[in-house]
């Protein structure tokens, strides 16, 4: 296991910062707090103090550096390159490590992972807040535990539907008419069970457009939870089961709905899990084939959405805005292909929000443990997004779904929040 | 008074909300973006985040009476240790202060609160057809109130001058808590001349003589069109001799900038969409005013420079010109990405020499990088003379620290004897103290004579300036 001094980024990033403050003008956190302890550059600075030895790694730091949504913002903004977030991360799980008697952040263990696997461990950290929370909160009573803002941030929460994408979609899904693609779906743990109708239409807008859509039986997950713990040997094999999953159908792509799932399975993530292990090839493979679901959408398929066929026509011609998830835009730089798709949607007036790449706030348990900033941000976002007068909020992120959802109802609006690929299977 | 009762009365003052007494939260003001603090940061005895006059003024007063040191900051993106408590003391973030408390437009004014950012200040204006034309490459985070204390400049200096020439009025509470207002109490005319200029002094006074508290400052129409040649070239020389060339030709562009080989590089690899070609130097010449007049300026420069540099590239495109200005703004940061297991330092980085010393100039700073084997990257505001050295070093390797800061110390005595200025915008701070005696002789002792006469028991951001 490496030790967080020996971390890469840790090593050769740090000094990299010039200070500039750059940082500061982009991240949402200090947007609303605006003193230098929540700036990026105080974080990175923060991170520096720890590895020199000039601070205690105490619970208190962990806390200053919990002020951070992981939204890569400043990452991506750094000119001199610097991996910012994922300093962070890194100094948080050090922090965690040598702290970790209290009982909430025992619970917190589940979110954060293991300082050697960091590359990986900073997206998986925000998925499995958003896996964890639903996970924990119902059933061993979180909140119970949890004190301050998280009885209000309960309300975020929305119930689970009783039945998961996966029990209600087939393993193989033929194509319609002729068969020009086999996808493999990676369907991702929280659009399974919270957002079950966005599997279901993400199954029938392919199918509708010559892909034999296969969601392997056997699917694990990819080895979060375990990273999670520190079980990272458990989380390889459960990457390599998925790995041979998928080569047994060879699909041409392996797409997700989900904007977190496809930046845990990008390559450097991938590549960090196995580098130098007999599955780095395998590895290596299975991360070219992964796109997000807009960008196969229009990038490879290049879809015409059918005119006229609209299942339910209770919004004759909606207007929609698209709110860019972090893990998305600043992970993967994918914010052209959503929108394309959503100006292909016959009928529809695309209106773009002020801000649209702002973080929402949510990024998972941030919601929870700093509700009242969370808010905030949430607050602007949905000015933005209210501004614009548009009937859906589209979306592609599970956790921006629930935040955007608690920002409709707090602000009392009559928007709905949506997957692009939901206001596109109508037309199916 | 012991640092506890400090924090404490504090607290009293201006509530828990707006104090930060905690030693870890101290720790994030320790440093601002010098090489100085980066090596040595210096964390104050307490800060405070005070949003009204009245409030600055119940501090200022609380540590004249009891003898502690204050230091105004802004963003604390100066490059000269100028918001650090050195010495101590309670430091003032003025950064969450940001009201625009009017814009005149009838009046071609504006009046801001210091923590306004530059950016979001013509952001505003623009909504008026207005703007603040000084355009410092840290326009996205840094405030008025460090561009006023720092008289800030940037890439239009050469046509629009620096931050002083639109002070119209500033408020400020001196060190003993007393309010004063320069350019006159109630005015609120654009030209005059009466009494001592205090707004000049105050302006580019780096916090030793007062915290601002208001600037009134004089805004410009904002020019219908824009445009930016690039001229690229094969030979560093040619390129200071193209500007003279420019100017020869009776045009006054409204920047003219340069990057060397090493700062090509840095931001081509920030952003490579830029796609700046390879060259041993590109000149940027920004032209403004009404279309025609453009046109003209650009066609010309493009003849004119054009006889030295190897290409010449028109641009007008909205999206070309912001690309090749956002590259240039952020080459003083993007210059780390030089070197694999490097930064750039702020150290010696913004001399100003006479324009015909230009070429000469960045010919002895590569001879001194080349001795002391230390990459630099050069950039800067070369229509104005203002050159910026930027050092790529390991600053985890002591024997490259201690090689920078001599090639840094010859840069500046290069500048003196060149008839420069050892900082041509980014201010002396603690930074280049050292040179003041060397630069100014006998004046030093009026500045110090002057600082007292505001400051007389020595409180006010000590350290600093001379
Ligand atoms: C990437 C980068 C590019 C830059 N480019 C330029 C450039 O092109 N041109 C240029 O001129 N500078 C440039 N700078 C330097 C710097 O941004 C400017 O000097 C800026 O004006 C500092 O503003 P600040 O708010 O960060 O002030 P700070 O760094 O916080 O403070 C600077 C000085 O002003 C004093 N001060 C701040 N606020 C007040 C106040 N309200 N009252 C009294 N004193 C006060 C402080 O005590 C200190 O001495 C650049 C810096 C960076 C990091
Ligand atoms: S933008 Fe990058 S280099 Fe600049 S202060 Fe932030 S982290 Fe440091
Ligand atoms: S990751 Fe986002 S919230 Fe965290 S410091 Fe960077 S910009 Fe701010």
């Amino acid at each position: 296991m490496l030790n967080f001094k020996e971390l890469p980024a840790v090593k050769k990033q740090l000094m990299k910062c010039v200070r500039c403050g750059k940082c500061r003008s982009v991240c949402p956190v200090f947007e609303e707090i605006k003193n230098e302890t929540v700036a990026p550059r105080g974080h990175v600075f923060m991170v520096q103090m720890l590895r020199d030895g000039q601070v205690a790694p105490s619970r208190q730091v962990g806390e200053h550096l919990s002020n951070c949504l992981l939204c890569e913002t400043c990452t991506v903004n750094c000119p001199s390159g610097i991996d910012i977030h994922e300093l962070n991360a890194a100094a948080r799980s050090y922090v965690y490590d040598k702290n970790k008697n209290a009982a909430k952040d025992l619970l917190f263990d589940k979110f954060w992972t293991n300082p050697s696997l960091i590359a990986a461990g900073v997206k998986c950290m925000s998925f499995a807040q958003k896996l964890g929370l639903q996970t924990l909160f119902r059933n061993i009573g979180l909140t119970k535990l949890l004190p301050g803002d998280l009885s209000k941030a309960e309300k975020i929460l929305t119930s689970a539907p009783s039945r998961s994408a996966r029990s209600r979609l087939a393993p193989v899904n033929a194509a319609k008419k002729d068969k020009k693609l086999r996808i493999g779906y990676f369907l991702g743990c929280a659009t399974n069970v919270l957002y079950p109708d966005v599997a279901l239409a993400t199954v029938k807008v392919l199918v509708n457009n010559g892909c034999e859509v296969i969601i392997p039986e056997n699917l694990k997950c990819y080895g979060l939870p375990h990273i999670a713990n520190g079980k990272i040997g458990a989380a390889r094999e459960l990457m390599i089961h998925n790995i041979k999953e998928f080569q047994k159908y060879d699909p041409d792509y392996i797409i997700t709905d989900c904007a977190s799932c496809s930046s845990a399975l990008e390559s450097k993530n991938l590549e960090f899990l196995f580098a130098g292990s007999p599955y780095e090839e395998s590895a290596r493979q299975l991360s070219e084939k992964v796109m997000d679901l807009c960008v196969l959408l229009i990038e490879v398929l290049n879809i015409k959405i059918p005119e006229g066929s609209r299942a339910s026509e209770k919004e004759p011609s909606p207007k929609i805005t698209y709110h860019d998830p972090c893990h998305l835009v600043n992970a993967q730089g994918v914010s052209k292909a959503p929108r394309e798709l959503l100006q292909r949607i016959p009928g529809a007036e695309y209106r773009e929000m002020d801000l649209a790449q702002r973080c929402c706030g949510g990024s998972g348990t941030f919601s929870l443990t700093h509700y009242d900033l969370s808010m905030k941000i949430l607050d602007r976002k949905m000015k933005s997004a209210q501004k614009t007068g548009a009937d859906i909020i589209a979306t592609n992120c599970p956790s921006c779904i629930m935040q955007l959802k608690h920002g409709v109802r707090l602000h009392n609006l009559s928007a709905q929040v949506k997957h692009p690929v939901e206001i596109i299977s109508d037309f199916y | 008074m012991e640092i506890s009762a400090i924090k404490s009365e504090l607290i009293k003052i201006l509530g828990k909300d707006k104090v930060l007494t905690d030693d870890l939260d101290l720790m994030y003001y320790s440093y601002d973006s010098s090489f100085l603090t980066k090596l040595h940061p210096k964390a104050p005895y307490a800060v405070v985040m005070p949003r009204s006059t009245g409030e600055v003024q119940k501090v200022t007063r609380f540590a004249y009476e009891n003898n502690i040191k204050i230091v105004p900051r802004g963003a604390g993106t100066g490059e000269t240790g100028g918001c650090i408590a050195l010495e101590g003391g309670i430091v003032f973030d003025l950064s969450s202060w940001n009201d625009i408390d009017e814009i005149d437009a009838a009046n071609m004014q504006v009046i801001v609160r210091p923590g306004v950012i530059h950016a979001e200040l013509n952001k505003e204006l623009n909504k008026k057809n207005l703007f603040f034309p000084p355009d410092p490459g840290s326009s996205l985070m840094c405030t008025i109130g460090g561009m006023v204390a720092n008289n800030a400049s940037g890439l239009r200096a050469v046509k629009y001058g620096c931050t002083e020439q639109y002070i119209l009025g500033l408020e400020i509470v001196l060190p003993n808590g007393e309010i004063i207002k320069t350019g006159g109490q109630k005015t609120k005319c654009i030209k005059n001349v009466s009494g001592l200029n205090l707004n000049k002094l105050m302006v580019g006074s780096e916090g030793v003589l007062g915290i601002i508290t208001q600037i009134r400052l004089r805004c410009w129409p904002k020019p219908k069109a824009r445009g930016i040649a690039m001229a690229v070239f094969d030979d560093l020389d040619q390129a200071p001799a193209a500007v003279l060339d420019v100017y020869q030709s009776g045009i006054l562009p409204s920047g003219i900038e340069i990057l060397d080989s090493s700062a090509i590089s840095a931001v081509n690899q920030y952003k490579p969409e830029i796609n700046l070609p390879r060259a041993e130097a590109i000149l940027l010449f920004e032209v403004d005013g009404n279309p025609p007049s453009v046109d003209y300026e650009g066609s010309l420069i493009k003849e004119i420079a054009g006889k030295r540099a190897v290409s010449v590239e028109w641009a007008t495109d909205p999206q070309r010109m912001n690309e090749l200005w956002e590259g240039r703004s952020v080459t003083a940061t993007a210059a780390a990405r030089v070197r694999a297991d490097g930064t750039r330092v702020f150290a010696g980085e913004d001399i100003a020499v006479p324009l015909d010393k230009v070429a000469d100039t960045l010919r002895q700073i590569r001879a001194l990088a080349a001795k002391y084997d230390i990459l630099v990257v050069n950039y800067g505001h070369i229509g104005d003379g203002n050159v910026h050295t930027a050092p790529v070093i390991n600053p985890e390797v002591p024997e490259e620290v201690e090689k920078v800061q001599q090639l840094v110390h010859e840069i500046h005595l290069l500048a003196i004897e060149l008839q420069g200025s050892t900082t041509g915008e980014h201010g002396v701070g603690a930074v280049r103290r050292q040179y003041a005696e060397l630069e100014h002789g006998p004046a030093v002792k009026y500045m110090q004579g002057v600082k007292s006469v505001f400051d007389d028991k020595g409180l006010m951001n000590p350290g600093k300036l001379f």
